[in-house]
């Protein structure tokens, strides 16, 4: 993972001094039932921030709604002080690998070439800068080699990498990942931290969505996140065996009480 | 239907009939456009799991067809066309809407709209007033023979409109396919997308009625598209491949219908289920008759190595190698080992020798590798496996073959001198 990382965007005036990730009182629901309640964070240029949590308290759906990919009951999450739909060019988001095709006919370069994708607009063909990003984005992970393979030929840990690259090829400054970790060995996770370490230090935003509770002091700051936010700060002072336990155990807050005894549910 | 040979007419200017007669070639070149141009649309349709939707479409166009019949009172194509437009569109909303307002599921959702719009469509001919013809069966089945000069310029144009917006808008459309969360998230126009598929997709059908009618058409764009999804690694070659098993589909279903006296729209999608059948057999990665192939040269390899070996191991003992003493050495039949001494001759890796073969210096080389493997693995097996020094030799009987892995190991443990037996390990070979 070497080479040195291409510029990002050019920054709007607008958005110096806002924070690169703002969300404020946000609730989410699928069909009438609460995912997200009321969650409020601001992650800081050049953090890396986790999100922890159990199945289903909402970790991939909080990065949908930054991303305007879900309908949102109510509050509000902005890129640098914009709506998402302005600052679609400086955010980048990897999804579950879970989620891909893996038979679809598609070689490693054709994927982080997609990268390129959302800047071409409906017509433009991927120009010779467009291939040279997505040439430079498969050396920085460290999966040149294997640039003609198709996905299918991949191990668990070259695919998350090859997923990364394509987020890397689209130049953002805010990148939103779900899960990077699954399924990659313990080399590929140092080799991804390493990744993140460097962006941050280049000023670019992570927010990733992880499982693994070992790795909570690689994370500059931490969400705890059941459905609301329970704990939200710097990792040493956030990740205290009282939080998980509360993020993690099963009981049912006061609050989640009183919501259903509004509701007339006993 | 033709039954016996003797009735067969051979002559080529039969058989090139449906090209060089000017009625038939129109339905002929109708066909051919029908073919490309569902082949491509049917990549889309195929790689995002939507089949269902491109027999709910094929359907779904009847009422818009018979209520544009209505309205402008004759069989014009562009009428058709845009009722059938309509219709597709209709079709593609009311899906979104049932499946995302209510429990049910999308597959099911397609299904009840689709047929109650084909219903729909048969209650409006039943009603139509006298003395229109409307003819049911050209709309089910098609009838390539009733196709005219203005069908042909339609399907043309058409297909060209299709084909140059798949060409033209390629990448987004991949990108979407492939992924369109990602594609959503970047700004791509992921719905607009979904509805410009479907009206494509109306539209070929449509203009494709004549020739394979509505309940086979779905068989066209699915069925080369799935071939070709079987050979390809990339997305464009798939569009190419797809939209050509599509057009000769069309030509060769149009020639062997007029020869052998049979249904076009049928034929048609028989030769297209043909090449679908011999892509699934003969497909490289994932056919059935290489993965036999492979896995018969993999057998074979390994029949040669173990072959290999005993012939050392004679040799080290001073036995004679013949092939009954090899067959007992190697556990192998004696007449698999004088195949496979064969094989080794013809490799020079072996040579006559009085009363039995002899390795040669390239055989023996050979040998040795498989045996610095062989002691190698078992020290692996014993040393970090944790496997009993008395099991390590039948394990290691398989790992052997997987020498081309031998200097990692012997870099893992250290390069050990000797293996658990204490047995020494031949050195790296030279290069």
């Amino acid at each position: 993972m070497t080479t040195t990382r291409p510029q990002p965007g050019v920054v709007s005036p607008g958005a110096v001094g806002c924070p690169a990730i703002a969300v404020h009182n946000l609730t989410v629901s699928y069909s009438e039932r609460p995912v997200l309640r009321s969650v409020t964070m601001e992650v800081e240029r050049g953090q890396l921030v986790g999100i922890i949590g159990p199945n289903g308290a909402g970790k991939s759906t909080l990065l949908k709604a930054v991303l305007g990919l879900i309908d949102i009951d109510s509050g509000t999450a902005r890129i640098y002080g914009e709506p998402i739909n302005q600052a679609r060019k400086r955010v980048a988001y990897v999804p579950q690998t879970s989620a891909v095709d893996w038979d679809f006919p598609v070689t490693v370069r054709d994927v982080v070439l997609m990268g390129r994708y959302g800047r071409l607009g409906w017509v433009r063909r991927p120009s010779r800068v467009d291939r040279t990003v997505a040439r430079e984005s498969l050396e920085r992970v460290g999966v040149a080699d294997f640039a003609d393979r198709h996905i299918r030929q991949l191990s668990g840990g070259q695919q998350q990498r090859v997923f990364l690259a394509r987020a890397l090829c689209q130049q953002a400054d805010v990148m939103l990942l779900d899960e990077p970790f699954a399924g990659v060995d313990a080399a590929t996770e140092r080799a991804i931290f390493e990744l993140f370490q460097r962006l941050t230090a280049e000023r670019c935003t992570l927010l990733v969505v992880n499982h693994d509770l070992g790795v909570l002091d690689k994370f500059d700051h931490l969400l705890l996140l059941n459905q609301r936010v329970i704990a939200y700060g710097p990792s040493h002072d956030v990740a205290t065996e009282a939080n998980i336990q509360r993020t993690y155990g099963g009981r049912l807050s006061l609050l989640d009480r009183a919501e259903s005894a509004l509701r007339g549910a006993t | 239907m033709i039954v016996s040979l003797a009735q067969i007419d051979f002559r080529p200017e039969f058989w090139l009939y449906p090209l060089t007669d000017q009625h038939m070639l129109m339905g002929t070149l109708t066909s051919v456009l029908v073919g490309m141009t569902c082949g491509v649309l049917g990549c889309f349709v195929v790689l995002r799991r939507m089949a269902l939707i491109g027999d709910a479409l094929s359907h779904a166009v009847l009422p818009g067809v018979v209520i544009a019949f209505l309205v402008t009172k004759d069989t014009g194509v562009v009428g058709l066309l845009f009722g059938a437009l309509l219709a597709g569109l209709a079709t593609a909303v009311l899906i979104n809407l049932v499946s995302h307002h209510s429990r049910t599921k999308e597959d099911s959702a397609i299904g009840i709209v689709f047929t109650a719009l084909f219903a729909l469509g048969l209650v409006l001919i039943s009603n139509l007033p006298r003395g229109t013809h409307f003819d049911l069966k050209c709309f089910i089945f098609g009838i390539p023979e009733a196709v005219g000069p203005s069908d042909l310029l339609l399907m043309a144009v058409i297909s060209m409109i299709v084909l140059a917006t798949v060409a033209m808008l390629y990448h987004p459309m991949k990108l979407i396919t492939f992924d369109p969360v990602v594609a959503a998230a970047m700004g791509l126009p992921v719905l607009a997308f979904h509805y410009l598929l479907m009206g494509m997709i109306s539209a070929t059908v449509v203009a494709g009625l004549k020739t394979t009618g509505v309940v086979l058409v779905v068989a066209m764009v699915i069925t080369p598209a799935s071939a070709a999804y079987q050979l390809c690694n990339r997305f464009s070659s798939m569009l190419v491949l797809a939209g050509v098993f599509g057009g000769v589909s069309a030509l060769v279903g149009m020639v062997l219908s007029y020869v052998f006296n049979m249904p076009s729209g049928p034929s048609m999608v028989l030769v297209a289920t043909v090449i679908f059948g011999m892509a699934m057999l003969l497909s490289p990665k994932h056919g059935v008759v290489f993965r036999r192939i492979r896995r018969w040269r993999h057998r074979q390899h390994i029949e040669e190595e173990d072959v290999i070996k005993a012939i050392n191991k004679l040799a080290a003992d001073r036995i004679v190698a013949a092939p009954a003493a090899i067959a007992g050495q190697s556990r192998l039949a004696v007449e698999r080992v004088t195949r496979v001494l064969r094989g080794l001759q013809r490799q020079r890796l072996i040579a006559d020798s009085r009363d039995g073969v002899a390795l040669t210096e390239l055989g023996e080389r050979r040998a040795i590798e498989l045996v610095r493997a062989h002691r190698l693995w078992e020290s692996y097996l014993a040393d970090r496996a944790n496997v009993p020094a008395a099991d390590v030799h039948e394990q290691a009987e398989v790992l052997e073959h997987a020498h081309e892995l031998a200097d990692e190991v012997d870099e893992t443990l250290g390069h050990p001198g000797v293996d658990p037996h204490g047995t020494p390990i031949p050195a790296q070979k030279q290069p």
